[in-house]
């Protein structure tokens, strides 16, 4: 009896350790909410910095005291806009031609590759940027410097590949045959069939992979960092304008900065965390209306 | 006719897209490879990326050459921190060592300086010590500025080798140990594995039992889930700032290894459990029922039944746990640091290979030495890719039988 007991009680208390790791990802993310909101909206609660002046200045000068974000805003903006517009295309069609036109072998040397470009860590990218596409920039740019909005764009294009190329082919092979057979019967060629049926059946999917995309173009650091210019003000007016994104903002100062200064870097950090988690809602919500219809 | 041109133009695009996918990852492998190569070699891997400068005691004792001067002459050590050979090498005896004088090619300065070119087996330098008595061993490379007090500079080769020659006692050399390397990076990245997956694996499997064997589904699980997909979002740069705020600030953990990898755990967390929950979930019902049958309980069940059968899928949550490990930079930087040293405790900082990547190419503008830093890095994503595999492959035949 007290054997059963003792087991009983084992079993319980080893439930219960398995239910406080399961809560882990629970707190970690109520964690990470907490501090970065509680660090990052201490200046403007305390009244040491206007928010107003925060989100719309358009220089970020510590020394003088300028913290405003906004030309930043603009930068991280335009670069995930420019990445998206040139990265997904390209990303789709690859998608298109694993799923639909390569046979096994060359579909799988294909996957394979884009295994691998998943696989190079983001410092990588910047480096090729910086050694390769930043200085073909400068060969075209009136400015001084190849490092620039459009070479962040190209970088960035490169590096949302992988994950809009991998969701899409996915949800690409999940359409039923059914589909591709039925439009075949009807007259409908290879092509027609894929740009008329398949496409459009795997479109919530491929929007999930574009979504992704968007989040690590937005929310990358170490590649960008290398090839934007981080200026220390200016909206950017030209491809090749250079610009400072949000991320590379933090990452850039958050090692010696201080007192208002590292608050504010914080606060940067908030307004990237609103950002990522609009994105996430506004596009979750079209996809869901989307499905619905 | 009309549709056939069109078929072919929009196959033309998928092919175009498809090379330019291709392409783009050839030449990024090979731009790294190709600007990384020339400076990846034994000592690339095996030395400090600082130099370090430092006092050696030596015995004085003759050794004689046992190679000719020719031999000497073509093993003087050449590599591009060196500008050019101005004298040397001579061998001398004493220290059963060769020296020869180069220019150095340092960031800031370039001068002349005693170089040792050659060292014999049984030479005296490699079995010497430093000032707390700690064995050591002076190599090849290593530049020499002083010896006993007396100071190299302004001597010419053979000044300094009648010098060397002419001591009585022990010797006292100020060495300088060339930097360059990554050793101190490599062994860092591997720490920083170690323990964040000693940190995460535990959580994040036992964490997937839960909400596969035990929680019933709905809200509670729903908001785990929920909670881990958000976490997957969230770019490295925010858990960098939440692990400054809260490791290295509030914890009091500083800058170290410690913060780093508990903050790289965090950013395992969602993976290990996603991969887990799905390779437990493949484990058919039947395997439980059967094992309760036998009257196993529900913790023998799980340990001894349904886990071993998802070892597969867990080896594989820890194969990408370690290609996110080795990748990871952004929140690093903030919480472990860039200094390159092997982290002698928990809390001390010390610095990844892809964080030494970055410094390198954006603080020194060096975009070769980042290159093969960048070979380094994806040899061992690959090398680790391959051992996974064949152990996952092992334990799926395992299984099987």
């Amino acid at each position: 009896m007290e054997a059963i007991k003792r087991k009983k009680l084992r079993e319980r208390i080893i439930e219960n350790i398995f239910l406080l790791c399961a809560c882990v990802a629970v707190i970690s993310l109520l964690a990470i909410t907490f501090f970065v909101f509680y660090n990052g909206l201490a200046p403007f609660v305390s009244n040491s910095y206007s928010l107003w002046s925060f989100l719309t200045g358009v220089e970020w000068r510590p020394g003088s005291n300028m913290y405003g974000i906004f030309y930043m805003i603009v930068g991280s903006v335009l670069a995930t806009f420019g990445a998206i517009l040139i990265g997904v295309p390209v990303a789709i069609l690859t998608a298109v031609f694993i799923a639909e036109m390569a046979g096994s072998r060359a579909g799988k040397v294909i996957r394979f590759a884009v295994e691998l470009l998943a696989g190079i860590p983001s410092v990588l990218y910047g480096v090729f940027g910086l050694g390769i596409i930043v200085p073909y920039v400068l060969k075209i740019s009136p400015m001084a410097q190849g490092e620039s909005l459009l070479a962040t764009v190209f970088v960035l294009a490169i590096m949302i590949l992988p994950t809009v190329v991998s969701i899409s082919e996915t949800s690409l092979s999940a359409v039923p045959k059914e589909y591709r057979e039925g439009s075949y019967a009807l007259g409908a060629s290879k092509i027609q069939t894929i740009f008329r049926v398949v496409l459009p059946a795997a479109k919530s999917g491929i929007m999930t992979g574009v979504i992704l995309g968007i989040g690590r173009a937005i929310g990358e650091t170490m590649a960008v960092m290398l090839v934007c210019g981080n200026p220390i003000a200016g909206i950017p007016t030209s491809l090749f304008s250079q610009i400072r994104p949000l991320t590379t903002n933090i990452a850039l100062e958050m090692g010696y900065a201080s007192g208002v200064h590292q608050e504010l870097l914080y606060s940067t950090g908030v307004v990237l965390f609103v950002f990522i988690m609009i994105i996430n809602f506004a596009v979750n919500r079209i996809v869901k209306t989307k499905v619905g219809n | 006719m009309g549709r056939k041109v069109k078929d072919n133009f929009a196959k033309g695009i998928i092919y175009l897209a498809t090379g330019i996918t291709l392409s783009v990852l050839i030449f990024i492998v090979g731009f790294i490879f190709v600007k990384g190569i020339g400076l990846v070699n034994f000592d690339f891997l095996t030395r400090d990326f600082n130099e370090k400068v430092f006092y050696a005691f030596v015995q004085n004792e003759d050794v004689s050459m046992s190679i000719d001067e020719e031999a000497l002459k073509q093993k003087t050590p050449f590599d591009d921190r060196y500008e050019s050979l101005i004298e040397g090498p001579i061998y001398v005896d004493n220290i059963g060592a060769a020296i020869a004088k180069v220019t150095y090619k340092n960031n800031a300065t370039e001068h002349e300086q005693l170089v040792i070119s050659y060292i014999e087996k049984n030479s005296p330098l490699t079995n010497a010590a430093d000032s707390t008595g700690k064995e050591m061993r002076i190599g090849t490379d290593y530049v020499i500025q002083s010896i006993n007090g007396t100071d190299f500079e302004g001597l010419s080769l053979d000044e300094a080798a009648a010098l060397i020659k002419n001591q009585s006692d022990e010797l006292k050399i100020k060495v300088v140990q060339p930097g360059g390397g990554v050793k101190s990076n490599i062994i860092t990245t591997l720490y920083m594995v170690l323990l964040s997956l000693v940190i995460a694996i535990p959580l994040g499997i036992f964490g997937a039992i839960y909400l596969t064997e035990y929680a019933k589904p709905g809200r509670f699980v729903n908001t785990i889930r929920f909670a881990a997909e958000c976490l997957s979002g969230i770019p490295s740069i925010i858990f960098g700032l939440f692990g400054m705020a809260f490791f290295v600030v509030a914890l009091k953990l500083q800058i170290s290894l410690l913060s780093g990898s508990l903050t790289v755990a965090i950013i395992l967390l969602p993976v290990i459990i996603r991969s887990t929950e799905e390779a437990l979930k493949t484990v058919p019902t039947s395997f439980r029922e059967g094992s309760l049958a036998l009257g196993a309980t529900k913790l023998q069940t799980i340990f001894k039944v349904v886990l071993p059968c998802a070892v597969p899928g867990i080896a594989t949550a820890v194969l990408l746990s370690i290609g996110r490990v080795v990748g990871e930079s952004a929140a690093l930087l903030l919480t472990a640091g860039t200094v390159a040293q092997i982290p002698g405790t928990l809390l001390s900082p010390g610095s990844t290979l892809t964080v030494q990547a970055y410094y390198v190419a954006k603080e020194e503008g060096n975009i070769e030495l980042a290159c093969a830093i960048g070979i380094v890095i994806i040899v061992i994503v690959i090398v680790l890719n391959i051992l996974s595999r064949i152990m996952s492959d092992k334990l799926d035949v395992f299984n099987k039988k």
